[in-house]
């Protein structure tokens, strides 16, 4: 059992209290999933809208196991040499030229062709064996000793034949190399998963992950997340700076200010010295929160509105 | 719970149920599988079936497979366990002595689970009868095989109406052996008051679990039949036909046809990407392996994305038809990017802006306010002529969506022939039964000429072959 390979995920409450000393405030329904996914071996779909913490969680769930965390980044084109393993083609390369050289010692006393055949034979393995391979992450990951955090970063963004080729190393944690058969994790990652929901993922992928679905924090839980990322601003500030930024949720927006949007506002908030949320300050810092000008005109507008929540 | 015994038996009880919530999330329209099944129950072994939020978002984790599915998902459990939760306060109750005192009381004074030292207790006669000693030491395995095996023996599970609850509860007692009861209980009831109270007790108890059990045959079985049933009928319905009351239930029948669709041909997209043999490109990769060949390159085929120009009659007679087209259409902006929709009765305009800002029901309304009123064909193509003709190529496929009645006007079929010769294809949709075309000032079979396909489209199961087939042969 992987229990022991993650003796820190062992209970829903240790899971708490660790990710929040690394910095990570989550809720149950998180550590819940991060429980069963340690236990049951299996990996997480993380999907959610944009900056609510989904690649976040991979990192400090590496951080509270302390193992290292192979990340690989996902995008159209994506293939196998660049996330599973490619040869070292160029090392091959060096070492038949240095082959070339030794034909001739090799070769000597061999007598008719198929003898000669046969002891060429015994270098085609070599260069087929491990020390010509580059491990990519995926099989860096299934190599890593005592497990590692794999986090497979917006894997919508994947061609649908990646995710097919995905299938294997997230069910059996093997990987197949043809000239070498498969390897197989000696003990196994705890793997990520996340995704933006651009498209659709197979089902065969999804039915092989745990689901975890990370909406907007609620009005406290957001609180208690800048609280613990800015922990210089007051706290009657970073309660008006929440509930600033759940009023512009609430807005028909292009893009919604995620949390790492509040985070940011924060910090800009205490680079200016701000003792309180006032209009003008507001419309200066607008552009942190917002990433598009017809976003930033329409709260623009409702700016009264927005700063009446505050005060209230 | 210190019980070893007792503690299997409830995992054993909580895991059936399981199994009969994972069939009423079948009913719901979540896909379960075997493999997820039995990834739930690990899950819950796990988690514990003492903690019910702890439960619910394990069982989330494992079944729930995307935010549309949670959503359902979490309304489902909430149902689905608020019965069960009544069921298993019920069932419990015997496990804490202060939920039903008046039942343990007598239990105790009438002799109880301690071996009778009363030789007179009238219940003696009793005891021996399977079903009075389970009921009678609250065994809840004893209990809950028995109630199974009776819900096995009269096919509980083949209910199918709200009003035979009653008389399976019946065939359920029948099968239990409660007439055995029944009689002791009359023998009692005259001579032996405290017995009578005590058995009457336990033959209610028994009732309230076997109805709970029909209850629960009914929701999974029956329910989920019923709600299909209602679908079935809903998508081969004419759409103009459709009454207000039924609009719901539509738009979740056609959100979830609209899924379907994307999610099949979203996939189908990706797959045939590999072109010929890039000689350029693998001799140039060559370079760095000495001008041996090792990886070849391969040319790309470029996706051919197919633009779909969709012109909507919003005039009265076909609005309603219009209204689903843009809407499916919308539905499935995933799969079909650079759509372009038209309206028009008498004049035409470009509606798409209206689609992009405002959610699809407002943007409706919008549409049928602008450019309602009198039906104008010729205007109307002339207009499109101007505004979008010059766009029109090979990749277009332009759908029509109209009854082709021009209240005898020239409907400029000119124009229809040329959008012909500059499309891909055109595909003209009317909502009118075959029978009719042509009729009174119907231009439908002139018009049939100037099109590739025309087909008669007034149902939700139409619409959505139609679509289906567009998107199928788009390469």
């Amino acid at each position: 059992m992987s229990e022991s390979d993650y003796p820190a995920l062992g209970e829903i409450s240790t899971i708490e209290t660790a990710f929040e000393a690394a910095g990570y405030i989550c809720t149950t329904r998180i550590a819940t999933v991060i429980k069963l996914a340690a236990s049951l071996e299996k990996p997480v779909l993380i999907e959610g809208p944009p900056g609510v913490g989904k690649t976040e969680l991979a990192k400090t769930c590496a951080e509270v196991v302390n193992r290292p965390l192979v990340r690989l980044q996902c995008y159209e084109g994506l293939d196998e040499s660049k996330a599973l393993y490619e040869w070292k083609y160029g090392k091959q390369l060096l070492y038949t030229q240095l082959l070339k050289e030794q034909l001739g010692d090799i070769l000597d006393g061999a007598k008719g062709l198929s003898e000669s055949m046969d002891r060429l034979h015994q270098f085609g393995d070599v260069f087929y064996s491990e020390s010509f391979l580059e491990p990519r992450p995926l099989l860096k990951a299934m190599g890593a000793d005592a497990g590692s955090v794999l986090l497979i970063d917006e894997i919508d963004k994947a061609d649908f034949e990646f995710e097919s080729m995905l299938l294997e190393v997230l069910s059996d944690f093997q990987v197949s190399i043809p000239e070498l058969g498969t390897i197989t994790a000696q003990s196994k990652p705890l793997v990520f998963l996340t995704s933006n929901d651009t498209r659709d993922l197979s089902d065969a992928l999804k039915r092989r992950c745990l689901h975890l679905h990370i909406p907007f924090p609620s009005v406290e839980l957001e609180a208690r997340i800048v609280a613990s990322r800015v922990p210089d601003l007051s706290q009657s500030l970073t309660d008006q700076l929440v509930r600033f930024v759940h009023a512009i949720r609430a807005l028909d927006l292009k893009k919604a200010p995620a949390i790492s949007e509040t985070i940011d506002w924060a910090k800009s908030l205490i680079l200016l010295h701000a003792k309180d949320l006032e209009g003008n300050l507001v419309l200066d810092t607008l552009n942190v929160l917002l990433k598009y000008e017809e976003d930033i005109k329409i709260a623009e507008g409702q700016l009264p509105k927005l700063m009446a929540t505050v005060t209230a | 719970m210190s019980d070893p015994d007792r503690h299997t038996v409830e995992q054993t009880a909580s895991s059936d149920q399981l199994l009969a919530f994972m069939q009423f999330l079948r009913g719901k329209k979540i896909p379960v599988s075997p493999a997820d099944t039995l990834d739930a129950i690990e899950a819950a072994e796990l988690l514990g079936y003492a903690d019910r939020t702890l439960l619910k978002h394990g069982l989330a984790a494992t079944l729930a497979k995307s935010s549309h599915e949670l959503a359902t998902f979490e309304s489902a459990f909430d149902d689905y366990f608020q019965i069960a939760i009544k069921k298993a306060g019920d069932a419990s109750a015997s496990d804490d002595p202060s939920a039903l005192p008046d039942l343990s009381d007598k239990l105790l004074t009438s002799g109880g689970t301690i071996p009778p030292q009363d030789v007179n207790d009238p219940l003696e006669g009793l005891r021996g009868n399977a079903l009075f000693d389970a009921l009678e030491s609250q065994d809840e395995s004893a209990l809950s095989l028995a109630i199974e095996t009776a819900a096995a023996e009269v096919k509980v599970e083949e209910i199918s109406l709200f009003t035979q609850r009653g008389q399976y509860v019946r065939k359920m007692l029948d099968a239990l052996g409660d007439e055995a009861l029944r009689a002791a209980a009359i023998e009692f009831e005259q001579s032996e008051p405290a017995a009578f109270e005590a058995v009457q007790a336990l033959r209610e108890q028994l009732r309230e679990r076997v109805r709970d059990r029909v209850e629960r045959a009914y929701l999974i079985h029956a329910s989920a039949q019923t709600e299909d049933l209602l679908d079935e009928s809903l998508s081969k319905v004419k759409l103009g036909n459709i009454d207000h009351s039924q609009m719901a239930r539509l738009k979740r029948l056609m959100d979830r046809m609209a899924r379907k669709l994307a999610a099949r041909h979203g996939r189908r997209r990706r797959r045939y990407r590999r072109g010929k043999l890039h000689v350029g490109e693998t001799i140039r990769k060559s370079v760095a392996t000495d001008g041996i060949p090792f990886q070849p390159r391969w040319r790309k085929i470029e996706r051919k994305r197919p633009q779909i120009m969709a012109i909507c009659d919003v005039s009265g007679s076909v609005a309603a038809y219009a209204k689903f087209l843009l809407m499916f259409i919308y539905a499935l902006q995933d799969v079909l990017p650079r759509t372009r929709t038209f309206a028009f009765s008498a004049a035409l305009g470009e509606v798409s802006d209206l689609f992009d800002t405002l959610p699809v029901e407002e943007a409706i309304e919008k549409v049928n306010l602008k450019y309602g009123g009198a039906t104008d064909y010729g205007r109307a193509l002339n207009d499109f002529s101007e505004l979008a003709l010059a766009e029109v190529n090979h990749a277009t496929t332009l759908i029509v969506l109209g009854d082709a009645r021009n209240n005898q006007a020239d409907p400029r079929l000119d124009l229809l022939a040329e959008m012909k010769a500059r499309a891909k294809q055109v595909i003209w949709l009317n909502p009118e039964s075959t029978r009719l075309w042509g009729t009174g000032d119907s231009e439908m079979l002139r018009v049939k000429r100037h099109c590739h396909v025309v087909k008669e489209c007034n149902s939700l199961n139409q619409l959505a072959r139609i679509i289906d087939q567009l998107l199928s042969d788009r390469r």
